[in-house]
Order: C-alpha cells, then structure tokens, then sequence
C-alpha cells in the first residue's frame, strides 16, 4: 500500500508532461565547463569550508581548528586554523565586543603526490591562508551576534605535459589565483551547555561571492551546510573538528 | 594595516551598539535580524534541472534618543538565482544581488501620530549566467532618494495603524545602452544610446493594517529622462517615456483552530506611453509596419496590462505549540495586456487577440519551528504557465516544471 501511495506521489509529481528531465551527464559537462573557466573559483569553496569563522566561545581564549569534509577528505586539503581572543566581551570597557583574531593555512596533499608520482604532472600547487577577526555580542542570554572582517587568498597552478581531455575539454594547464576581502554577520544560539547552532552570510566585496553557513557544533565538532548560490556545487555538507581552550 | 583599522572602528560601531541593545532593561538600542535562506532544484518540462537560491537578509538597529525621537538604520541584502519565473518578467537564468541601506528618523507627534523622514540608497547587480561579470550587467542600478511616512495609531489594543507615505527616488541604469541602435548605427563612435533607462520614480501610498489584516493601495510614477517613445511611423519622437502602476492589495495572517493562514491578493494596472517595435531579424525593414507578418511591426501600449495575484499558504499545525506543521499554498499571476497581441510560433502577431499570460503554482511541505528565533521547510512546488503566446525563442511562455526547496529561517 505504501509503495503504490508513493508510487502515485511520483507519477503525480513527474507526470503531465515528458520532462526533457535529467540529463546527468550534460549537465557534468556543464559543470566542468564552469570549472574549467573559473578553476580558482570552484577550489576557493573549498578552502572558505574550512575557515574557522565563528566567535570563540565565551571564556574561551584560543581556539585550534581543522576542516575534516569535504577538506581533507576528499579534497586532500591539509590544513590548520588558530583563533586568538584578543579581549573579552565588556571585559575593557563595558560594552565593547570580544574580538578574536582568526587565520589559518591549507595545502592540498593530492597535488604534491601528483607532482611527485605522475609522470602526466609537471607542476601542481594548491594552496591557500586566512585571516582576519570577529566582534561578537550577546544581545540576550540566548542570542549573540556576530561581525566581521576576512581576507582569503587561494593560489592553484597545474601544468600537464601533455593535454587531457576530460569529458570533451582539453586540459593543458591553468595557473590562478583568487583572493577577496569578505565581511561577515551572524547570530549564535546556545542549544545547551557546549551546544549551539549558528547562521552566517560571508560576503566578498570585490568579487561578490557569497557563501551561507549554517551549523550545529559542540565542544569537539561542528557539523554545518555551507551555500555558495553562485559556486559550482551550491551545498557543501560540513564536518570540522575544534579545540578551545 | 591603517584599512584593517578602519575597518575594525567601523565594525565595532555596531557590535557595541547591540551590545547595549542587550539591554532587556536599558532598551536604547534593539537590534533586528531577519535571514532567509532557500534553496531549490528545478525541473522544467523542456530543458534540463537547474538549482538556484535566494537569500535575503535584513539587519536593523533601533536607537531610541527619548521618549519622542528615535532612528531606525536597516541594511538588506538580497540575493535571487536562478528559478521559474511569471512570464515576461525574467529568464530562468537571471540573478540579481542588491544592497539597501535606509535610515529613519521617527518622531512621535502624539499618543496617535508619528512621522518618519528617510533618506535610501540602494544598489543592484543583475546578470543572466554566472559566467557574466556583476559589475556589466546591462540592468545594474543605482538608487537614491527619500521619502515620508505619517502614521496614525487608531486603535492601540489590536494594532490598527493607517499609514501614508511619500517617496522619492533618482534610478540610474549605469551600463544600460540601446544594443540596437548600436547595431544600426555601428559608424557612430559617439555614445549616444546610453542613460535610456534613467528615471525619477516618485510614489504614494495608503496602507491600513488592524489586527493582523492588511492592505494599501500604491501609486507609482516612473519619469524617463532619457527614452523616448516610440511612434507609429517607427521612429522616436519627442515624447519622454512615462509609466504609471497603480497596485491594491490585501491580506491577514490569523491561526484559525489548526490552521494558520497567510493569503495575500493583489490586483496591479500598469499603464506606458511606450509603444514597441518589433523586427524578426537585425537589419529588417517593412513597408506595413501594422501588418502582424511584416518583418516590423508597430504594437502600440505594448507594455500595458492588468495583473491579478493571489497567494494561499496554509499551514496545518501538528502539534499544540506549533513545532511541526504541514503546509500547502496555491498561488497564481495572470495577466492580462490590454493591447499587446499574442504571437504564434513564427513571431507573427495575432491582432485579433490580446495577450494573456497564467502561472499556477501548487505547493506542499513541511514546517518545522526549531526555536523561538529560527524555522526550517521543506518544499515541493508544481508550476503550470500557460499563454497564448506561442513565441519562445527568447522566454518560455508555456510550461510544466517542478521544484523541491528547502528554506531555512532566523528572525530575531
């Protein structure tokens, strides 16, 4: 009975009409055409997926932070973040903020092996830094917000010896660079104790990328879905592990 | 480093308002967040699936001066992409980003009257594949200007409030140009097709709104500065463009036992003295410029038309405090031109017929209220555009798609 039910919500949804539909594999070519334009560009969602840009919690003074998905797998993306609280909130001067200091560095594992081990490969580097800071602000016991400023730089260089053609594109070399300052606004709810969630817009100024978080995280990990509306691959589930003390 | 600086001054600038904001006793500053965020894959009848998203975020702060003054600062950003569109407004394609920054002055004039002077800025980008720069798209736009709202307080137990206002705006298209006359003119090195979408837009607007109804009627004048109108012999005299859109609409938002429902209609007349040419290919000429079939023709008040809106989210609540709930909506665009005829296939035009454009959309899903300040939905969307106009080469007129969204919601 279930299966005929969903099987009439199927027909009713995908039915009155032949859907040209689906075509997987047009739409990969698609993909990779976007891809091979902007190279940097489909690589730089990666690397803002492992930038740790939330407050510190409070009480906390520094904070170690690493990307696990889609970072290190499957990307290959080593990479290491570091949070410093500059001063506590009110802690100065009543009202002013709690300022951290955030930045860090990645480096992509699966391109030094290339060049290393692929007779194909002559060059291939990519990598990239962050940093920046973050003012933040409870505005109740169960809201804080949060601002800041960016500047994300990626560089990503391959040199082949000889074209690839992937999917029907010849392939040789691209060497490129991207780089944006991004200003960032968001609001923090704790959930519990060690638990909060959060929603972010990060917003490039001179490139215009925009790129949404949103996560749940907790003493250890933070889980999130990271949009990039404009990005390749729009939704990058998240998973970054981080230590605060 | 002196940029860092600066930036920092200006970001701590609000992060310590809303800190004093936190102010549940002082309530000098309160601070306003509303994001939303959707994101959705398309399937249309012809072509391939697509996705796209919106996100519009509007951040606010309240400061209150005394009993009588207050500012009111709001910047919104918004973002839409790609997605089904009513006929004749946007491609499927098409994406626009734009900033809005607004300041308010609010002044209390008695227990039942308020004014609230305000000068705006906004600033569009707009282009049809992510492959385009921001910065060149053809309709970008540039937006100043200020405005007038009066209140008046009738009825403080169940929030009935009549508001005026009065508004201005300078609108500047800064890349517009007249690709046409460019093409036919290419000898012309000079710049003469550029500023045609320039525009002082003025309007007024009456809106009362009392336990949770609401409604208004809106009138608005759109003054070319450049653009002239076209003329029946085909070419431009020396009138300036001039539009006018008159717009009523009405609505509530009340929980009805298990349903809360959200309707809105709307009913919209806009009038152009612009009129339109049509050429089949670059380079056409006629002789008949009234014959449908001519390689040009003339169509006068092209643009004008009537447009009927109706919107009917429901949601049906599942539990007593509102944490989950299933909605369904329907909601549909028709318009009507008042002049405009429908083309068949080849572009010719049928003068014996006005065009009429529908889109239907049915949709359903889930609701869910993670807490006080945030809700997440899931939904799926069957849209269903009719016309009688049958040429597509440009835009798609009639159609079946289908969407699956979801949306994600914080409001503080």
């Amino acid at each position: 009975m279930k299966k005929s039910i969903l099987s009439g919500v199927f027909l009713f949804c995908f039915s009155g009409s032949s859907f040209a539909g689906f075509d997987f594999e047009s739409k990969a070519q698609q993909l990779l055409g976007e891809i091979l334009a902007n190279p940097s560009a489909f690589f730089y969602d990666f690397q803002q997926d492992l930038e740790g840009t939330l407050p510190l919690p409070p009480g906390k003074a520094w904070g170690l932070h690493t990307g696990l998905f889609p970072s290190v797998i499957p990307m290959g993306y080593t990479n290491i973040s570091g949070k410093y609280r500059l001063h506590a909130e009110g802690r100065m001067y009543p009202g002013l903020p709690q300022m951290d200091l955030i930045g860090g560095y990645w480096d992509m594992i699966w391109a030094k092996l290339a060049t290393n081990q692929s007779d194909d490969v002559d060059k291939a580097s990519f990598n990239g830094y962050y940093y920046g800071f973050i003012l933040s602000s409870s505005v109740s016991p169960r809201i804080r917000t949060f601002w800041g400023y960016k500047r994300s730089q990626l560089k990503a260089e391959l040199k082949l010896n000889k074209a690839q053609d992937l999917m029907g594109v010849s392939v040789t070399s691209f060497d490129s660079g991207f780089k944006d300052d991004f200003l960032i606004a968001g609001l923090e709810h704790p959930k519990g104790i060690n638990k909060f969630w959060s929603i972010q817009l990060n917003y490039g100024l001179s490139e215009k990328i925009i790129t949404t978080k949103v996560c749940w995280y907790g003493k250890w990990f933070e889980l999130g879905l990271n949009i990039y509306p404009e990005g390749v691959l729009v939704i990058h589930p998240v998973w970054n592990f981080h230590l605060n003390f | 480093m002196k940029k860092l600086m600066i930036i920092y001054v200006i970001m701590t600038l609000p992060a310590v308002s809303a800190f004093c904001a936190g102010g549940e006793k002082s309530k000098i500053f309160t601070p306003y967040f509303d994001m939303v965020l959707t994101e959705g894959v398309y399937v249309p009848s012809e072509g391939n699936f697509f996705s796209g998203g919106e996100i519009d975020t509007r951040v606010g702060l309240l400061a209150k001066a005394s009993e009588k003054d207050s500012f009111f600062g709001l910047y919104s950003f918004a973002y839409s992409g790609p997605g089904f569109n009513p006929q004749d407004t946007e491609q499927w394609q098409d994406r626009s980003l734009s900033h809005g920054f607004n300041i308010e002055y609010r002044r209390n004039l008695s227990d039942k009257f308020r004014i609230r002077p305000g000068i705006a800025y906004s600033t569009e980008f707009r282009r049809t594949g992510s492959n385009e720069a921001w910065e060149n798209g053809l309709y970008n736009t540039d937006s100043l200007g200020g405005q007038l709202a009066v209140d008046y307080n009738f009825d403080f137990e169940k929030n009935g409030m009549l508001t005026f206002q009065a508004l201005y705006r300078n609108i500047e298209f800064p890349n517009y140009t007249d690709l046409l006359s460019e093409f036919n003119n290419a000898s012309n090195t000079a710049e003469t097709s550029g500023g045609l979408q320039d525009q002082k837009m003025k309007q007024v607007s009456l809106r009362p709104g009392w336990n949770n109804f609401f409604g208004g009627i809106t009138y608005t004048l759109q003054d070319y500065e450049n653009q002239k109108v076209v003329e029946s012999n085909g070419a431009y005299g020396n009138t300036l463009q001039e539009n006018k859109t008159t717009r009523f609409d009405l609505g509530f938002h009340h929980t009805l036992w298990i349903f809360e429902m959200y309707p809105v209609a709307s009913y919209t007349m806009y009038r152009s003295n612009q009129n339109y040419m049509r050429y089949k290919y670059l380079g056409a000429t006629s002789t008949d410029l009234t014959s449908g079939s001519s390689d040009v023709t003339f169509v006068s008040k092209s643009y004008d038309y009537n447009e009927i809106e109706l919107s009917v989210p429901v949601d049906l609540l599942l539990t007593k405090t509102g944490k989950w709930a299933i909605n369904g909506s329907m909601s549909m665009t028709k318009r009507d031109y008042t002049d405009r005829p429908p083309r068949d296939a080849n572009n010719n035009y049928d003068f014996s017929k006005q065009q009429n454009n529908l889109l239907t959309v049915l949709g359903g899903g889930l609701r869910k209220r993670l807490n006080d300040v945030s809700m997440f939905r899931i939904n799926y969307s069957l849209i269903i555009a009719e016309s009688n106009n049958k040429f597509e080469q440009y835009l798609p007129y009639n159609y079946t798609g289908n969407s699956l969204g979801i949306s994600y919601q914080l409001k503080y």
